[in-house]
């Protein structure tokens, strides 16, 4: 707030009070009053009025620009009302009620939609839950009947499997931070857990695997987030492979405190100017358009967001119609910070 | 003798397939049908392993394992469709062995009940070799043996025979390999497999051993 602003808001009053004196001056002067007298009607007004202005500036100057500071130093700019101290001047104490309010109301509306999101995701975990009891009976059928026909919905079984782990996995991804336990975990466990959860399909087809490396590698993860990451790569090098001699090789390398993961595939790879976008949400490319594949740009997000929740490193290489490496990067020390 | 294990679980269908993989497995399988009563009912059946769900009616797996506890040293294999830390933290607290989320992968719930079983037996006598009528397979040092010859096998020959001379007498196909192979970890293509079974015929002729491993053509190999 700047005096010159002021000054112009008081406009009315100062014309206001020198109209005044002017007609008591010449009412003064009709009388034959004393020029010492006018005078001292004059400076007596005029000092009365000053002073009245200049004590409001300062109050008012302290206040609004303490206001002003706050909101700029505060992060979280609705907590305004919070850190306001109630002034001694009527407009201030009306400005500072109304913040509260509209404070207040704000909170109880974010509120709402925070309780329906938690009662949404709280209701999808529940679902996942229960809709795994029935995908577990059907592979217990599908084990205690073996053929080329339940061979085949076991596979598709595998993919709704694997659809609903995503969705718990997506619910949960917000929360990472209250679900998680970091352990020791050797390395080749957690690829071996994910290579599994795709038997059937890599089977089917005849995707070879190749494994070097990995015996010795111990890192400190979550091993059920780490499977599951994992777990999206290798979907995606099943996804876009290409017609034939498919092949994934997984290896692993030590570098400075670090296990770097490669997961590389043969596949139909990604087109230059897209791979920046990869761990974009619900990116899906030209592989998702042509290829006419089931793609919902989902996957590589979710890994990256859990990556970066759980202090992993996520980077990946393609080259159109070679094939796609990925890298994930585990800390090999405890000390990392989350 | 077979060992018994008992199914505590609430789904119809999914603990009749149990039943049905289990009893085809080797064991007696044995599904809870009521549980009004669940931890004396336990008691009573007097298993070699439970399988226990933890959502149950009445009463939830975590106190049911506790209360059993109480009483008996049964090895516990707690079953949930829940999938997190603190489920599994606290079923491991209440004092069961070994804890499996579904759907689980049948394959590998086979391994952990028969790693447990095994355990609890010690005093059992572990089965070093196998015979095979002709020549023995030695599980220890995993080499094939006849009379004094020796022939050392790779991990993945090994583990083919293995399945072989465990199902001795049976057709196995190809498929029911490459799944044993897989679930051990060994992740071969198909190729690799035909190489393999060319090479374990190849080193059982040595000892002298000819058509041993037959193939079936549409249908597997077969070890006489």
């Amino acid at each position: 707030m700047n005096f010159k602003d002021f000054i112009k808001e008081k406009m009315i009053l100062i014309i206001g009070t020198i109209l005044a004196i002017s007609s008591i001056e010449i009412l003064l002067l009709a009388y034959h009053i004393s020029l010492l007298v006018r005078l001292y009607c004059i400076i007596i007004v005029l000092l009365v009025v000053a002073l009245a202005i200049l004590i409001e500036y300062k109050r008012k100057k302290e206040f609004y620009n303490q206001l002003i500071k706050n909101i700029e130093d505060l992060r979280e700019k609705y907590l305004i009302s919070e850190v306001t101290k109630t002034p001694n001047f009527i407009e201030g104490k009306i400005l500072k009620e109304v913040l509260q309010d509209t404070g207040k109301s704000m909170l109880e509306n974010v509120n709402y939609y925070k309780n329906i999101q938690e009662d949404y995701k709280e209701y999808i975990e529940l679902w996942i839950h229960e809709v795994k009891i029935p995908i577990a009976a059907s592979k217990l059928i599908i084990e205690n009947n073996k053929n080329e026909i339940t061979k085949s919905i076991d596979e598709e079984l595998d993919k709704v499997e694997n659809y609903t782990e995503q969705a718990l996995f997506y619910a949960r991804s917000n929360a990472v931070e209250k679900d998680y336990i970091i352990n020791k975990t050797n390395l080749k466990d957690v690829v071996n857990g994910a290579i599994l959860k795709n038997k059937s399909i890599l089977l089917n087809e005849k995707i070879s695997i190749e494994l070097t490396n990995l015996q010795q590698e111990e890192i400190y993860t979550d091993s059920k987030w780490a499977i599951f990451i994992i777990n999206q790569i290798i979907q995606n090098a099943i996804k876009y492979s290409k017609k034939n001699d498919k092949k994934i090789e997984i290896s692993s390398r030590e570098k400075n405190d670090k296990v770097i993961l490669y997961i590389k595939d043969n596949g139909i790879g990604i087109k230059n100017g897209e791979i920046t976008r990869v761990f974009e949400r619900g990116f899906t490319g030209e592989n998702g358009r042509i290829i006419g594949q089931k793609s919902t740009g989902i996957g590589l997000y979710l890994c990256k967001k859990l990556c970066d929740k759980l202090g992993l490193g996520i980077e990946l290489n393609s080259e159109k119609n070679e094939g796609t490496e990925v890298r994930i990067i585990f800390p090999k020390n405890s000390y990392t910070n989350f | 003798m077979a060992q018994k294990i008992l199914i505590v679980e609430d789904d119809k269908k999914i603990r009749k397939e149990l039943e049905t993989f289990l009893n085809k497995n080797g064991f007696i399988a044995k599904g809870l049908e009521k549980f009004n009563n669940t931890v004396q009912d336990i008691l009573n059946e007097n298993a070699d392993l439970v399988l226990l769900d933890i959502n149950l009616p009445y009463t939830d797996g975590e106190f049911i394992c506790k209360e059993i506890r109480k009483k008996s040293d049964v090895p516990i294999i707690m079953v949930t469709s829940r999938d997190n830390e603190i489920d599994e933290l606290m079923s491991l607290y209440a004092g069961a062995d070994q804890y499996v989320t579904k759907p689980y992968n049948i394959q590998i719930l086979l391994v952990k009940i028969n790693g447990l079983l095994k355990r609890n037996r010690k005093l059992e006598k572990e089965i070093q070799k196998i015979n095979c009528d002709g020549f023995e397979l030695n599980i220890a040092e995993r080499v094939i043996e006849k009379d004094d010859k020796k022939i050392e096998l790779t991990k993945n020959e090994y583990s083919i025979l293995y399945y072989l001379a465990k199902n001795k007498g049976k057709v196995v196909s190809r498929d029911e390999i490459m799944d044993y192979l897989w679930e051990s970890e060994e992740f071969i293509d198909d190729n690799t497999l035909s190489v393999n079974i060319k090479r374990l015929r190849n080193k059982l002729e040595e000892l002298g051993l000819t058509d041993k491993i037959e193939t079936r053509r549409g249908q597997g190999y077969l070890l006489v």
